[in-house]
């Protein structure tokens, strides 16, 4: 089974302040209250995270974390 | 307003405070009222820098204060400042809930805004590049944020800004904020002043300057305001919150009043960038338009909390000053022995300290001052606070630029 989603999970608890139990695949970012700015952020520490390449809209307000993973294990490792 | 009768009195309700002496308004108060040298420690973040130490606040946690969901989106400056403001809101017994947001006013002092942000940033900018640049960069740094986010936290739609006179910015704030209140243009204030800056780049360029103490091996004997042996001042963070609010408004809702602030003048020296006019005639001027203000004569004055910074030009010029229009008569004392300068939140800082001041009768001591300077002509207050009966005090602020800003409270 992949780590992506708990390394996803730990990416939103080490930088933007949530407890590992506060969050499930079917959270939306904006039921987490992640607005666009923190979206930006977070595709940021994803990029970083991962080694991938996020387009400004890969994630959206309305996807679930589980739709996240989709899109991150969608892309191709560049670093 | 002009021609209006009698000077204007605005009550502070509350006070929150975040300094190096403490975080809360007691404990800070606690530690300059009885201090054991300069609150200062070598900082993590100057390690390895030839000034190093400051009056930083190591047991600050965002997090707890402001909630861990909200604090990663602030510069620690806003991060102290929504500190301090919580606490102020809620010792003036006032409630957000239930207040007018219309009618509530936010108006603080920085010198500097989100430095630590902009620094870290720049490093990411050179390491990453320019696609790895936070996108909250611009609200952690920009200096206004401070006040907007204050009032985000307490739904103060008011009148909304942030004051930049270098060090005097805390107290141009609180000047500003009586202003509203006499202008009628709400009816409460949050007001006060914050700093972050103990970061490389910022105390490197105060080091370049040789403002900084060169006791760097000895931090809590560093910061000696008035002392013959001075050398510099002491870099510093922190945050101080008033509420202010009519002292009638206070008065009819039975509030709790420490102190009311009476007085405010401000001038500008004209002078030089960074030394202060050694004739003291700009700052004569504010503390003569503060007096006059408060419709007070300078032997009305008990008290004076001055900006003693520990630099010896500073100390040398502001001593001359008091001595001149004030004469030897009030207590003086600088509470930078303690908590050293937090430049723009220096004056919020010294404001509630001197409502403290007036309010509970308890002069705290300038901590360091072993041997006062011979050209000091003043009874500056030394080792142990002092008992008196403070009807008047003054607080002195004085900014690059040649920005001066005096504060004067009077007992409720």
């Amino acid at each position: 089974m992949s780590d992506t989603y708990p390394r996803l999970v730990q990416l939103l608890v080490k930088n933007f302040g949530f407890e590992t139990d506060e969050v499930t695949p079917e959270d939306t970012f904006s039921k987490l209250e992640l607005d666009s700015l923190a979206l930006v952020e977070l595709t940021l520490t994803v990029q970083q995270e991962f080694g991938i390449e996020l387009s400004d809209d890969d994630l959206g307000a309305d996807d679930t974390l589980g739709q996240a993973v989709k899109v991150i294990e969608s892309k191709p490792v560049v670093a | 307003m002009p021609g209006s009768t009698g000077p204007f009195h605005a009550a502070v309700t509350g006070i929150g405070m975040v300094t190096a002496a403490g975080i809360g308004t007691q404990a800070s108060w606690n530690l300059i009222r009885d201090p054991e040298g300069t609150a200062a420690s070598e900082v993590p973040a100057l390690e390895g820098n030839p000034a190093h130490i400051g009056c930083w606040i190591p047991g600050y946690d965002a997090d707890k204060a402001i909630g861990r969901r909200k604090a990663w989106r602030y510069d620690r400056s806003s991060q102290l400042a929504l500190t301090a403001a919580a606490e102020a809101v809620a010792d003036s017994g006032l409630d957000p809930g239930e207040w007018d947001g219309t009618r509530v006013a936010v108006v603080l002092g920085s010198g500097i805004g989100g430095a630590g942000t902009w620094e870290k940033q720049h490093n990411v900018l050179l390491g990453d590049g320019p696609l790895n640049v936070s996108p909250l960069l611009i609200p952690m740094l920009a200096v206004n944020m401070s006040a907007g986010y204050v009032a985000m936290d307490h739904g103060a739609r008011g009148p909304n800004f942030v004051t930049a006179t270098a060090c005097a910015s805390g107290t141009t704030a609180i000047g500003m904020a009586r202003e509203l209140l006499r202008q009628g243009v709400c009816d409460v204030v949050i007001t006060g002043g914050t700093e972050a800056c103990l970061i490389p780049s910022i105390i490197s360029g105060f080091s370049q300057m040789g403002a900084l103490s060169k006791r760097q091996d000895t931090p809590r004997a560093a910061s000696r305001p008035f002392d013959v042996d001075r050398d510099g001042f002491v870099p510093a963070e922190g945050a101080a919150v008033l509420v202010l609010e009519r002292a009638a408004d206070a008065r009819a809702r039975g509030a709790r009043v420490y102190a009311n602030l009476s007085g405010y003048g401000a001038s500008a020296d004209a002078h030089h960038a960074t030394a202060p006019d050694p004739s003291g005639a700009g700052a004569e001027l504010a503390l003569r338009a503060c007096l006059d203000d408060a419709g007070l004569a300078p032997d009305a004055v008990d008290h004076v909390n001055a900006h003693g910074t520990s630099t010896p030009l500073n100390d040398a010029a502001e001593a001359k000053l008091i001595r001149r229009v004030l004469g030897r008569r009030p207590a003086v004392t600088s509470i930078k022995g303690v908590v050293g300068h937090s430049l723009g939140a220096a004056g919020a800082i010294e404001a509630a300290v001197t409502a403290l001041t007036v309010g509970e009768g308890v002069i705290p001591p300038t901590a360091n001052l072993e041997s006062q300077d011979p050209e000091i002509e003043l009874d500056v207050v030394a080792k142990t606070a002092r008992t008196a009966a403070v009807e008047v005090a003054v607080s002195n602020s004085f900014g690059f630029g040649g920005q001066n800003a005096v504060l004067a409270f009077s007992r409720a």
